[in-house]
């Protein structure tokens, strides 16, 4: 960890293939921003990628990292984090990604609270695949696979992290620079899984989510005086479909995070040149 | 007189049999006997017959075989079960109070004991299974004392009185037999020797092999029969500072372990069958990204959910195949309880000397099994730990690029590349299951792409001239009948040697650790006149590979009943098989 570590020293020398507009790339420059800025540097940080547009963040990044396979971002995050407790761990996605077929981690790595942060960039749309319906689609926003909408409600990830026992929930826009930077730091420096719905707009395939509508409609939860502290507020908001809400919506002043509560502080990969010292035990076990 | 002694407790599930078994069977080791238990069981927590058998002599004794000697029956059922592997020497211990009224044949000796009165008297009606243990040991002229040593290991940790408790029911019922039959006409009598001995099954040596391996991270998902490795784990694992996760399924158990692995920790899964059909679609992303990780795959009989709880060995095509595109993976199958040990100590070598998945493939037989071993068996001044080549804040340089950058996945002509976890400084670099270049950066370049195929593979043709692909040879070398086999049949083939001998045939026996890499048996093939290929499948899946190395048919024997190979049944087979034409 050094001072006179800058946000470029996050980015490689990959330029992103994102189109112009994406609001990929606010979000990624808002998180390289809040690595540096809370003291990490590339060889002290993990970055995991999910797949889709969304998933190529972690090429564009510069740390250690890993792109794995559509869904499972999560799970290598939290091996990483439980394995090496002095590494910052950040976890990327899309909103198909994580919340349709990665849902059923999303709920565990919510509920087990490993220290580290989730940044789902939410376009309401698959983006990759050339624009299907995604999870958190409008009911009647009509795609290539749902012609007349998805007729169905899209899911509601706050909710879904509140119902889950999370410890931090927020939600940002990659456009209000800013603003967003400052919701992922929090939740970087917040003990526990941080994590962060960011409405990140798909200028190719999605016409309805953009960039004017949430300006319009984005209501800012510290202009209004919310106590993150307070569940029932924050209940409140979340389950508030009738606005769009940026800001820290909730977040457990009491937080454990998993590390501590296991009791897993110790550094795995640094072991012996043989079997540990008082292994025989082991053996002496099965007299 | 028998040399040895097989015994058999049966019930029904929850009855305890389990328990009871292991009770006993800690008590012959710890008297210096030799003992292999196999284990009987339904997939059902209550009303399923189960039954735990132990076979013993101060020989060792490596498999099953079709007798029962002392059988203690807790339900006619048991009786029923075991009909044809009792004999005319054979005793049954069974509660004559009980509503159901034992049909016990006219050649075997009725042992009528008031098991559950005599617990009572004792403390407790739920110490008769210790009550007939008592009995066993008077039937079978073994020093109650041995089973008094394993009391107090089990119950210990509950206090005195109930160690106390329990050795008075051993006793109340040893006297009952002592004084009600006159047994010594059966002639056994156990004798005792001063060798230590460990007991333990074959995912315990797994899990104690890892331990010693140096792998702190586990994540899993429960399965049988693999669960108890992570039983195993938990609890014990933290000693050393490790961690055992239980994930929300087995997708997430293997990406766990994966992040582990990048992260530096030497990090393990282990499942069945159905699993391993879950994790593959992370396998490629492994293979691509060069993660060392050891994958076990207790096999279980499939397909589907098949028979959960029957042995099997229907797996290998999946951990050779397994997974889409082509991609490098090394698999390493144990042939005995020691090698669960040995080999995986192994399998983590490997996986960090190459950068490379490995599959450590066990079975239902050997992870339920418990066998005895001198501890020098599992020796751990013998272990050796190579990280490969693990690069660190002095040694990154070697291995960065004009711009600085860590290459990740050089080309290097053994194929294998460094490997920096994070921390190390200038090490930072990105991996992904996209193909790549030497940074770890996709890319769609004919060239590049060719260029990290062939690296891959390389790590293979490497690692075949580099490691030692030995096999376990038994029986006599220069014999024209060659019997080849892997996992854990190796026990009853080597037992089945002696029965063979009897009628003056020999065998040279072959058991084979490795499926892929594999030792090049063409010239002990070649230079044998029969050669059969012994697996608990249907389909000969090792036999099939066998063919293709050697250009010719080899004879098989399968078993896919849903139990293992016991010696005597495999002598038969391999001397029918002897005298039967080679398939055209
Ligand atoms: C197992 C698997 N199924 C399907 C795909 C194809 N696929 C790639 S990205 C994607 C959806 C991505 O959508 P989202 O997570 O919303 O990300 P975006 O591209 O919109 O950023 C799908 C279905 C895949 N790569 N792997
Ligand atoms: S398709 Fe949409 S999400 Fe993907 S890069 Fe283009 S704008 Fe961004």
């Amino acid at each position: 960890m050094s001072s006179d570590v800058r946000f470029t020293d996050f980015k490689s020398d990959k330029q992103p293939t994102w189109c112009p507009g994406c609001g990929d790339f606010g979000t990624m420059n808002g998180m390289m921003k809040a690595l540096a800025e809370t003291g990490n540097d590339p060889d002290n940080t993990f970055v995991v990628a999910g797949i889709g547009c969304s998933g190529k963040i972690g090429t564009y990044m510069h740390s250690y990292a890993l792109h794995g396979v559509h869904g499972r971002a999560l799970p290598v995050g939290q091996g990483v984090k439980m394995s090496r407790p002095d590494i910052e761990v950040m976890v990327a996605g899309g909103d198909g990604d994580g919340y349709s077929i990665g849902a059923g981690h999303f709920v565990h790595a919510v509920r087990r609270n490993v220290d580290m942060t989730y940044c789902v960039m939410d376009n309401r749309i698959y983006g990759l695949t050339k624009g299907q319906a995604s999870p958190t689609s409008r009911s009647d926003f009509e795609t290539s696979t749902t012609p007349e909408g998805p007729k169905q409600p899209p899911v509601n990830p706050l909710a879904l992290a509140l119902a889950s026992g999370a410890s931090f929930i927020a939600q940002s826009f990659a456009s209000d620079a800013l603003r967003h930077q400052e919701i992922v730091q929090e939740a970087i420096e917040h003990d526990g899984f941080g994590f962060v719905n960011v409405f990140s707009p798909c200028v190719t395939f999605n016409d309805v989510d953009t960039y004017d509508y949430f300006r319009d409609n984005l209501v800012d939860l510290e202009e209004e005086g919310h106590d993150p502290n307070d569940y029932e507020a924050a209940k409140e908001v979340i389950l508030d479909s009738e606005k769009e809400y940026q800001g820290v919506m909730y977040q457990d002043e009491n937080s454990v995070p998993y590390n501590e509560q296991h009791g897993v502080t110790e550094d795995m990969s640094e072991i012996p040149d043989g079997a540990p010292e008082d292994a025989m035990d082991l053996v002496r076990e099965f007299y | 007189m028998a040399e040895d002694l097989n015994w058999a407790v049966g019930g029904e599930a929850g009855d305890g049999i389990d328990s009871t078994g292991k009770i006993f069977a800690q008590a012959l080791s710890r008297a210096g006997r030799h003992v292999f238990t196999s284990k009987d069981f339904a997939s059902r927590i209550r009303g399923g017959y189960t039954a735990y058998k132990i076979r013993t002599a101060v020989d060792d004794v490596q498999s099953v075989v079709d007798r029962l000697d002392i059988l203690v029956a807790l339900t006619q059922r048991t009786i029923d079960e075991n009909l044809d592997e009792l004999h005319e020497g054979s005793a049954i211990i069974y509660d004559g109070e009980r509503s159901w009224e034992a049909e016990i044949p006219d050649e075997i000796t009725a042992v009528d004991v008031p098991l559950k009165s005599l617990a009572e008297e004792a403390g407790g009606a739920i110490m008769r299974n210790v009550v007939a243990l008592g009995a066993a040991c008077e039937i079978a002229d073994f020093d109650v004392e041995y089973l008094d040593e394993s009391l107090e290991k089990r119950f210990g940790g509950k206090g005195s009185k109930i160690v106390e408790n329990n050795k008075e029911a051993a006793r109340l019922g040893q006297e009952y037999v002592q004084e009600n039959y006159d047994l010594d006409h059966l002639g056994y009598s156990l004798e005792t020797t001063d060798n230590d001995y460990v007991l333990l099954n074959g995912n315990e040596a797994i899990g104690m092999g890892a331990i010693a391996a140096g792998c702190r991270f586990y994540a899993g998902y429960p399965i049988t029969p693999a669960t108890s490795i992570m039983e195993y784990l938990t609890g014990r694992i933290e000693e050393y500072g490790g961690h055992v996760v239980q994930a929300e399924d087995e997708l997430s158990a293997i990406n766990m372990a994966l992040g582990g692995a990048r992260a530096g920790a030497r990090a393990m899964t282990a499942t069945s069958g159905a699993g391993i059909d879950l994790m593959t679609e992370t396998f490629g992303l492994i293979a691509t990204s060069e993660t060392p990780l050891v994958i076990t795959d207790v096999q279980r009989s499939g397909p589907s959910t098949g028979m959960p709880t029957k042995q099997e060995q229907g797996d290998l095509n999946m951990a050779l195949y397994a997974g889409h595109g082509e991609v490098p993976r090394f698999v390493v199958a144990p042939t005995t309880i020691t090698e669960c040990f040995w080999k995986t100590i192994e399998a983590f070598n490997l996986a960090e000397k190459y950068n490379t998945p490995v599959f450590l493939i066990s079975d239902l037989a050997m992870s339920v099994t418990e066998q005895t071993f001198p501890p020098e068996a599992f020796d751990m001044d013998a272990v050796e730990i190579d990280r490969g080549k693990l690069v660190d804040d002095d040694t990154v340089g070697e291995w960065l690029d004009s711009q600085g950058r860590f290459r990740a996945h050089a080309a290097t002509e053994d194929g294998v590349s460094p490997r920096a976890i994070p921390g190390t400084t200038d090490g930072a670099h990105m991996s992904t299951g996209l193909e790549h270049d030497e940074l770890g950066r996709r890319t769609e370049e004919t060239d590049v792409r060719v260029q990290q195929v062939d690296k891959r593979n390389r790590k293979v043709e490497t690692a075949k001239e580099e490691e030692g692909w030995e096999y376990r040879e038994f029986g006599n070398p220069d014999s024209d009948n060659l019997v080849l086999s892997w996992g854990s049949n190796e026990g009853a083939l080597v037992e089945a040697l002696d029965y063979l001998e009897e009628d003056d045939i020999d065998l040279r026996v072959i058991s084979v650790p490795y499926i892929f890499p594999r030792p090049d048996l063409t010239d002990e093939i070649e230079s044998a006149e029969d050669v059969i290929v012994v697996e608990c499948n249907a389909t000969g899946q090792f036999a099939d590979l066998i063919e293709h190395d050697a250009l010719t048919r080899v004879k098989r024997i399968n078993k896919y009943t849903g139990v293992r190979f016991k010696a005597d049944e495999l002598a038969e087979q391999i001397t029918e098989k002897l005298s039967a034409e080679v398939p055209a």
